[in-house]
């Protein structure tokens, strides 16, 4: 096997072209996922069964499930049906864009909200128990005293959901986006090397990958500098 | 009863060359879909059949070899035959001078067209009076294609204007069709038909153009892929080939599954 390294310098701005949509895709989901995450956390832990076991089995199916079979049963299961069509979601559900998006959102969210609640749990109880005896409100207490702590015990396992969402994006390749490896299957069928597009594609994913995780050191070093002090 | 009196003893001709050869040394391993009907798809009983297998089983019993079939992604079929997975491709892969920098191709046993469907009576005025394509009225049109097919060259390239959608298989685009994700589809005008507009979904589809045959880009047609180099068993396909067309066999297997010939 000869390896064409032209073809790999050929490719790669081809493939770059695809990386803005990677990370409307990444930006657009993590966003409304963590919000999504927010709220099912707070449905989780209100303490009321009709509340909480309908976001368990929420939870359950997604994080149960495939996302490549979300995916699919989004985009093409769904328009299947006349009132999808007809419905008020049509306009997004109609774009690949749309259904990527609102998979890779349910997803992320369910992944998210598990994750919080592990920050959640992980808080001291004796500082909720201060909370209230200096007469905070519940709210009160979840803001100011559970939400901090909450959050820096929960960004390990953050930005380790963030990195498996970027990578999740490639999916929406399947969905007739072309994103990077919605491109690079492009390239692929037309040139027949595999080797050398999809190692292209694979390396430019590392380096978003690394950039990832420097963000996120920095940010868990910054949120955490009065531990060290 | 002319004809079917010669199509007796080619088929004689066939099977007794087909016995005749002392049980053949050689195996060919055939590339294909196997789910790409009526060309390469598993029948009822679960045997492969269609067009490409008929030509395929036609052709090893004329050069006296044992085929093996192997079922390959179309996306990796090219990838596949040049890594050694099978010795030839007998998969409607249309000869183009790109797939010919990396592969050889036998003579056509098919001839390469592609045809534009979408609802009926819209009045799409896109081709001329000469069944020439207008490209104005291409624009931010939104059309359905296979990823890495011989159309998506040719839309890139004649009508950039068109917003082309590619998608992996041939049912997700009838199903986009439908769901109104795309305006139209180009497809193959025989697998349109069998898949799609002759069934339930189909029913408020028709095709809207001619029959492309623009030999630029959808090459002189389909013929049997091969890794270069193997010069002598395509020499051996091309004489199995011509006795084929020749005899009327290939015109007698398209009938099987269409209601005209296909080369």
């Amino acid at each position: 096997m000869s390896f064409d390294i032209a073809l790999i310098i050929d490719s790669i701005p081809k493939m770059l072209m695809g990386i803005g949509l990677t990370f409307q895709l990444l930006f657009l989901s993590l966003a409304l996922g963590t919000a999504l995450g927010v709220m099912l956390l707070i449905l989780r832990i209100s303490g009321r069964w009709y509340l909480s076991w309908p976001t368990m089995i929420y939870i359950y199916i997604f994080r149960g499930t495939p996302i490549l079979v979300q995916i699919f049963i989004i985009y093409y299961g769904l328009p299947q049906l006349e009132f999808v069509r007809d419905g008020i979601f049509w306009p997004i559900l109609r774009e690949p864009f749309g259904c990527a998006i609102v998979a890779l959102t349910l997803n992320t969210g369910a992944y998210l909200s598990e994750i919080f609640r592990g920050g959640v749990l992980g808080v001291d109880r004796g500082l909720k128990e201060a909370g209230s005896a200096l007469g905070l409100s519940v709210t009160d207490r979840f803001i100011y005293i559970t939400a901090p702590i909450a959050i820096r015990l929960c960004l390990p396992a953050y930005s380790n959901d963030v990195v498996s969402l970027m990578k999740s994006t490639a999916l929406a390749s399947t969905i007739t986006l072309l994103d990077m490896m919605g491109i690079a299957r492009t390239i692929v069928a037309e040139t027949y090397a595999p080797y050398e597009v999809f190692i292209s594609v694979m390396v430019i994913y590392l380096i978003i990958t690394w950039a990832i995780q420097r963000t996120f050191g920095w940010i868990e070093k910054r949120m955490s500098r009065h531990v060290r002090q | 009863m002319k004809k079917l009196l010669t199509l007796s003893i080619a088929a004689v001709a066939v099977v007794v060359t087909g016995f005749v050869q002392p049980a053949a040394a050689e195996t060919l391993r055939v590339g294909m879909e196997c789910t790409y009907a009526p060309f390469n798809f598993r029948n009822a009983d679960g045997d492969l059949d269609g067009y490409d297998v008929d030509v395929a089983r036609a052709v090893g019993g004329l050069i006296g070899a044992d085929l093996e079939f192997v079922c390959q992604k179309w996306d990796g079929m090219i990838p596949a035959l040049l890594a050694n997975k099978f010795d030839i491709v007998v998969a409607s892969m249309s000869i183009t001078d790109k797939r010919l920098e990396k592969m050889d191709f036998s003579d056509t046993y098919r001839i390469s067209v592609g045809r534009l469907v979408g609802k009926k009576n819209a009045g799409w005025k896109l081709f001329d009076s000469a069944d020439k394509p207008i490209p104005a009225n291409f624009k931010g049109l939104k059309v359905g294609l296979e990823r890495a097919t011989t159309y998506s060259d040719w839309f890139e390239n004649e009508l950039p204007g068109a917003e082309v959608v590619l998608y992996d298989s041939n049912e997700a685009l009838y199903l986009d069709l439908v769901n109104g994700r795309t305006d139209m589809i180009m497809t193959n005008p025989m697998k349109a038909h069998l898949r799609f507009l002759s069934k339930e979904d189909g029913a408020g589809f028709e095709f809207v153009s001619p029959q492309v045959d623009e030999r630029k880009y959808f090459g002189i047609g389909v013929g049997i892929g091969l890794r270069q180099g193997n010069d002598a068993l395509k020499a051996r396909m091309n004489k199995a080939l011509k006795t084929l067309t020749d005899d009327g066999w290939l015109e007698s297997y398209a009938l099987k599954y269409f209601p005209f010939a296909i080369h």
